[in-house]
């Protein structure tokens, strides 16, 4: 069994199918080679196969041709249309198995719906060359089975006749002995020629009608990448518009939480706060009492920082009633370090979207944290801005000792993930001994 | 004194309620500032002081400043304390737009600090003024004026203090320093910054207020 060919060019065919024609000593052999009578087999099973498939094709086309005008012939036309593709693979199997070649299976496009794939059907250019199929490969088997009949038999009987003449003493041959010999081997070649010029163009006519279409491949690839890529795009909208909604409902769930421990626990706490002090300033004859009414006081009030510097961290009010400007005139306030605030357009800010400007408040407000924490700096500068192209640009830089890098979990880090969520850039100068710059960019619409 | 008091939090408004009356005081009380406006039209009589918070309802974001810059404007010597959640400098440039005499700006925090909150009410009711020190260091960190860059350590803080409304004898009192040493500060100060010899407390803040908030012209250095 000679292995499959798989591209399928004429001259892999050739050697495979119909070797005579490629070198002398495979001619001189043709009548007794192997392909001769894989292609004997082939032409034996072919014209039963394709005889009934021709009776099927032409009774089910006119049939449902005829019926096309009361709309049954409609859904008939597809369905003989859509026979003629396990008809394909069949007769693909079969020249595989009778003549060792590998015809590869084309792809049919699809289509969801129930029209969209009946007209998938109806429009492929390649289930329609499946019937064409029956018709070529039809005609094609015709004639080569009368050639090789009519040659073999009448090599059988040249070369056949002389014997029996001899055992049985027949005087009067149809004509000279002498001649029968030669004329019997000459059309057992062109018996043997035949079924290999047979098999060769079953083979191709196979190819180009019950195979792969390269054209019709990449029409259907291409017309599959782009719907991946429409999906894709699709997908992605989808996503950055759900990220977007988790981002913003994160910040909405923060302004909340602030506004409920404003209105509740801070105040009640300034005015435990206010007790206590009216409390102190009535009691001041007894020290005892003072002490621990004092000691109280500091409590409330050390606790009340604590939880505005917590709820400041949350959500800062500011930066929702006032915005980002504000906010930030609020964040350089409060830093230990000395913080100049550069805003060249400060109504230009509120161009940017309330995610985006939380987003910038606590990147600057953990910046600052660290300048005064770890870098030892003396002067942070804060710029920022909205570039015409509407991004949001905030610079902090501090002249402190550098070396800060964002490691994972860290607070950087997670302002790094918050603007990446954002679709922003957050670029980390910080060369040990030379200061910190942090460059953040944040899209407005985010 | 008759001090009038705007806080929507009810317990935090008995609280102050009751440390002011136990102080002496005349305290009436609202929750909304629209209430504060209907009280004190033109005809009625004005208190000694307005207390006013600025988030209140409906829209809980700044009804209360906006009262109180209502109320100043119809009321030219109704002296008034704002408290806020957050001290902003904008709504500072708003309130002390105009006069500054018997204005105050603070935390409302700092009302758990009873004796401070005492002292700033006594002040403002005196026609003094007071702003918190966290927006001085905001107008501080936002300045574009040079200048500041010449002035010592020691002056700053004296400068800071001067924005907060803080006499010279406060500010002596602030630093734990003696009287005469801060008047040398001052002096300094206002020569450094080219700023006039003012008398009295109220004109002082304005000028030095003005002239951190002066945007630069081109001549001058940002």
């Amino acid at each position: 069994m000679t292995s499959p060919t798989s591209p399928g060019s004429v001259s892999d065919d050739l050697r495979v199918v119909a070797p005579a024609f490629t070198d002398l000593r495979a001619l001189a052999a043709a009548p007794v080679s192997v392909a001769t009578w894989r292609g004997i087999s082939q032409l034996v099973v072919g014209s039963v196969v394709l005889l009934i498939a021709a009776i099927g094709l032409v009774v089910a086309l006119s049939l449902s041709l005829s019926l096309v005008a009361l709309l049954v012939g409609i859904p008939m036309l597809v369905a003989t249309l859509w026979v003629g593709r396990p008809f394909a693979q069949l007769e693909r199997t079969r020249l595989e198995a009778q003549l060792a070649v590998e015809i590869s299976a084309p792809t049919y496009p699809r289509r969801d719906g129930v029209w969209a794939s009946w007209w998938a059907i109806l429009s492929d250019s390649r289930t329609w060359a499946h019937s064409a199929y029956v018709v070529v490969a039809g005609l094609l088997l015709t004639v080569q089975s009368v050639l090789v009949t009519v040659a073999g038999g009448f090599a059988l009987g040249c070369l056949v006749y002389p014997v029996i003449a001899a055992t049985n003493g027949l005087t009067h041959p149809p004509f000279p002995l002498i001649l029968m010999v030669p004329a019997g081997l000459a059309c057992a070649w062109i018996a043997a020629l035949a079924t290999q010029a047979g098999s060769l163009a079953i083979v191709r006519v196979g190819r180009s009608l019950l195979g792969a279409s390269a054209r019709a491949e990449a029409l259907e690839a291409a017309r599959q990448a782009q719907a991946r890529a429409a999906q894709a795009e699709g997908r992605a909208v989808q996503l950055t518009e759900t990220r977007t909604a988790a981002v913003g409902a994160a910040d909405e769930e923060r302004r909340r939480i602030e506004r409920d421990l404003h209105d509740g626990a801070q105040q009640r706490l300034v005015a435990l706060g206010v007790e206590l002090g009216t409390a102190r300033r009535k009691v001041s004859s007894d020290p005892e009492a003072a002490a621990a009414l004092e000691h109280a006081h500091r409590e409330v009030k050390e606790t009340l920082a604590e939880l505005r510097d917590l709820v400041r961290g949350i959500h800062p009010a500011v930066l929702t009633d006032r915005g980002l400007d504000a906010a930030l005139s609020a964040l350089a306030a409060r830093s230990p370090v000395p913080v100049r605030v550069d805003v060249p357009d400060p109504p230009a800010l509120s161009r940017a979207s309330t995610s985006a400007q939380a987003a910038a408040y606590f990147v600057v407000a953990e910046a600052l944290t660290n300048a005064a924490k770890h870098a030892d700096a003396q002067q942070v500068t804060v710029t920022a801005t909205v570039s015409p192209d509407a991004l949001l640009r905030i610079v902090i830089a501090d002249d402190g000792r550098g070396g800060a890098t964002a490691t994972p979990g860290s607070g950087l880090d997670g302002l790094r993930s918050r603007v990446a969520a954002l679709d922003g850039t957050f670029d980390l100068d910080s060369p040990a001994g030379a200061g910190t710059r942090l460059t953040v960019e944040v899209p407005c619409a985010s | 004194m008759r001090i009038v008091i705007a806080e929507d939090s009810v317990l935090l408004l008995d609280g102050l309620t009751r440390l002011l009356e136990a102080e002496g005081h005349e305290v009436t009380g609202y929750t909304t500032a629209d209430e504060v406006v209907a009280a004190l039209g033109p005809d009625d009589e004005l208190p000694d002081v307005l207390v006013t918070d600025v988030r209140m309802p409906p829209s809980h974001t700044d009804e209360g400043l906006r009262a109180a810059v209502h109320l100043r404007s119809l009321h030219k010597k109704l002296p008034v304390l704002v408290l806020s959640q957050y001290v902003e400098q904008r709504y500072a440039r708003e309130l002390f737009a105009g006069d500054v005499r018997g204005l105050g700006y603070v935390l409302k925090d700092r009302v758990a600090d009873v004796d401070e909150f005492l002292d700033a009410l006594g002040r403002v009711a005196a026609g003094g003024t007071v702003i918190d020190p966290e927006v001085v260091a905001q107008i501080l960190a936002r300045t574009r004026r040079s200048g500041l860059e010449t002035l010592t350590p020691r002056e700053r803080d004296v400068l800071g203090l001067m924005a907060e409304g803080r006499s010279n004898a406060a500010i002596a009192d602030r630093l734990v320093v003696g009287l005469p040493a801060v008047e040398k500060h001052v002096t300094s100060i206002l020569t450094k910054l080219d700023l006039p010899q003012a008398a009295d407390d109220h004109r002082r803040v304005l000028a030095v207020l003005r002239w951190l908030e002066h945007e630069p012209t081109n001549g001058e250095r940002p």
